[in-house]
């Protein structure tokens, strides 16, 4: 399970709104601003000049945002994509067709009792279902958002997922 | 012009054409607006939208009022303490400089003490506006020297609320105990108005507060004009008024709304004070004064150079930070042409228009294209040996350590 090991820092910029940094593999410090009005630019340094940079608006920066997480495309090769808020973990899986919890209710697979975790919403084809009925049958190509504790997640992961 | 309508429209239009050229070529909005109001105004050939600036005074008033009610708005003091001690030395050390010089630079003048005093502010205190927009537009944001010359830009927007807090009393020119007494109501004021942005925004934010834009639109503008007048008729002038109801509606729970409310409408009647001011000038004038601006140009310049030098190594940077943070701070703008309204309504020496009108067109007009190409400023430190050697590239590849996220 990937962690923030490398340290991401965040200051504040008066008047503009907030810059974070870290650095890359090869030593290179990326840049984002995220500006009060909501534009975010990413800066990365370049050979040619000093600096390179991308300005975004709020609904693209988003969108690359969730590119980025791994929302729509979990590459292979990452074990776990996840997000950590105060020690409270959200997670996106996706059941694929031999997943346990395929072809079964959230009320038969007592998820939270079994699990500790939530299933906060169901993500199936273009239409999405916030806080679903426990009635509601689990189908293979769901994609699943998940809260809980973060130690709570492989338990959920055997019983539902894989 | 006979309609006011055609004259206003005219120069809302003429404004914007102007500034749009500029803005193709890298140049602020405030000159642009400043050469509008020139260029259309009575002392030039060709059209005059407005013969007399006072046809526009309430407006241009406006425009005052929302600057200085959305720096109050923006306005944090956490900001200062997030910055820490290297923050208020190289602020406090760039306002001791260039006011230093400025008052100095003034009393030379002998136009008097109380012009001096004026043109202390208007020459010391650089423009938050083009300040921040050449940081973002010039791409430095990622810099290790940016949040440091941010950080002198909000210890000067502290500077300017305690300056226009006092300047009001000095310029209405009362002696002895008058005098006292009208820096003590100054100072009650502004107490009492603190108090009211600790204690009593939750009541404000009640009487201005709305889920309804309309409303609270129309709320805000009611209690900061309002204050702003209170604030005048009290001879505490008007812009500090406006300031402090800033800082009062910031701490209510409609802020951010607020924030973003008043942009327009600060834009618009900005650009009407600038315009405003522009008529007031008359290109006859400048050979008058074409003197003293250019001295003063260059006592800026110097002065923001040394305390370039003094804000770089504060924070273990070389020459080239120290450049681009001495040619970045050298904009001036809305600060100084609010300072000489203020002296022109208290009918101080009616050089300082010309002279404050001039000084502010050639800094503003001049610092975007000298931020944009500090390298030999930096060349000129090294070799005259004022900053021996850069650190190198360390802050570029390692920014300075700040709480994890």
């Amino acid at each position: 399970m990937s962690t923030f090991n490398d340290p991401v820092t965040e200051q504040d910029l008066p008047g503009i709104g907030r810059r974070y940094q870290m650095t890359d593999d090869s030593g290179q410090v990326i840049t984002v601003i995220v500006h009060h009005s909501g534009r975010r630019d990413v800066y990365v340094p370049c050979r040619a000049h000093d600096v390179d940079a991308v300005s975004f608006t709020d609904d693209q920066a988003r969108r690359l945002g969730a590119v980025l997480a791994g929302v729509y495309f979990k590459p292979a090769a990452v074990a776990q994509v996840e997000a950590v808020i105060g020690g409270l973990l959200i997670d996106w899986v996706t059941l694929h067709e031999h997943s346990p919890g395929v072809g079964r209710s959230i009320a038969e697979l007592e998820v939270r009792k079994q699990t500790r975790m939530t299933i906060a919403a169901i993500v199936r084809g273009d239409s999405s279902f916030v806080a679903p009925d426990p009635a509601m049958t689990l189908e293979a190509g769901d994609r699943l958002v998940v809260i809980g504790r973060p130690e709570d997640l492989p338990t959920f992961l055997h019983a539902v997922v894989t | 012009m006979e309609n006011s309508l055609i004259a206003l429209g005219g120069a809302f239009l003429a404004s914007a054409l102007l500034a749009r050229a500029g803005r193709k070529v890298g140049l602020p909005t405030i000159p642009l607006f400043m050469a509008a109001g020139i260029i259309f105004g009575p002392n030039t050939p060709g059209i005059s939208l407005i013969d007399h600036p006072e046809d526009v005074e309430l407006l241009a008033a406006l425009g005052l009022v929302l600057l200085l009610f959305h720096l109050g708005l923006e306005f944090s003091l956490d900001d200062l303490a997030a910055g820490g001690r290297q923050l208020v030395v190289a602020g406090a050390t760039y306002l001791a400089l260039n006011l230093g010089g400025g008052l100095a630079f003034g009393f030379l003048l002998g136009w008097g003490t109380r012009e001096a005093l004026v043109i202390a502010g208007a020459v010391g205190i650089s423009s938050s506006a083009i300040v921040t927009k050449l940081l973002v537009e010039l791409r430095r944001l990622a810099n290790p020297e940016t949040r440091l010359i941010l950080g002198i830009v909000v210890v000067e927007d502290l500077f300017l609320a305690l300056y226009l807090a006092i300047l009001q009393p000095v310029l209405s020119g009362s002696s002895g105990l008058r005098a006292v007494r009208d820096v003590v109501v100054a100072f009650l004021f502004v107490g009492a108005i603190v108090i009211v942005a600790r204690k009593g925004a939750a009541l404000v934010g009640k009487l201005i507060a709305s889920p309804d834009d309309e409303l609270l639109t129309i709320g805000f503008l009611g209690f900061v004009i309002l204050t702003a007048g209170v604030a005048e008729e009290l001879g505490v002038s008007d812009a500090i008024g406006a300031f402090l109801a800033g800082t009062v509606v910031a701490a209510t729970v409609v802020a951010s709304r607020v924030e973003r409310l008043v942009l327009p409408l600060r834009d618009a009647f900005a650009a009407v004070f600038f315009f405003a001011f522009g008529l007031s000038l008359d290109p006859a004038d400048a050979s008058d004064v074409a003197g003293f601006v250019v001295a003063a140009v260059v006592l800026s310049f110097m002065l923001n150079t040394v305390a370039g030098v003094v804000a770089a190594r504060l924070i273990g940077e070389g020459p080239d930070a120290a450049a681009r943070i001495s040619l970045t701070v050298l904009a001036r703008g809305e600060f100084s042409l609010i300072i000489a309204s203020l002296a022109v309504a208290a009918g101080l020496d009616a050089r300082i228009t010309p002279f404050v009108g001039l000084y502010v067109f050639v800094l503003a007009l001049a610092s975007p294209a000298l931020a944009a190409r500090p390298r030999w400023l930096a060349v000129v430190l090294r070799k005259t040996g004022a900053m021996p050697r850069s650190p190198g590239l360390r802050g570029r590849t390692a920014p300075p350590p700040a709480r994890p996220a």
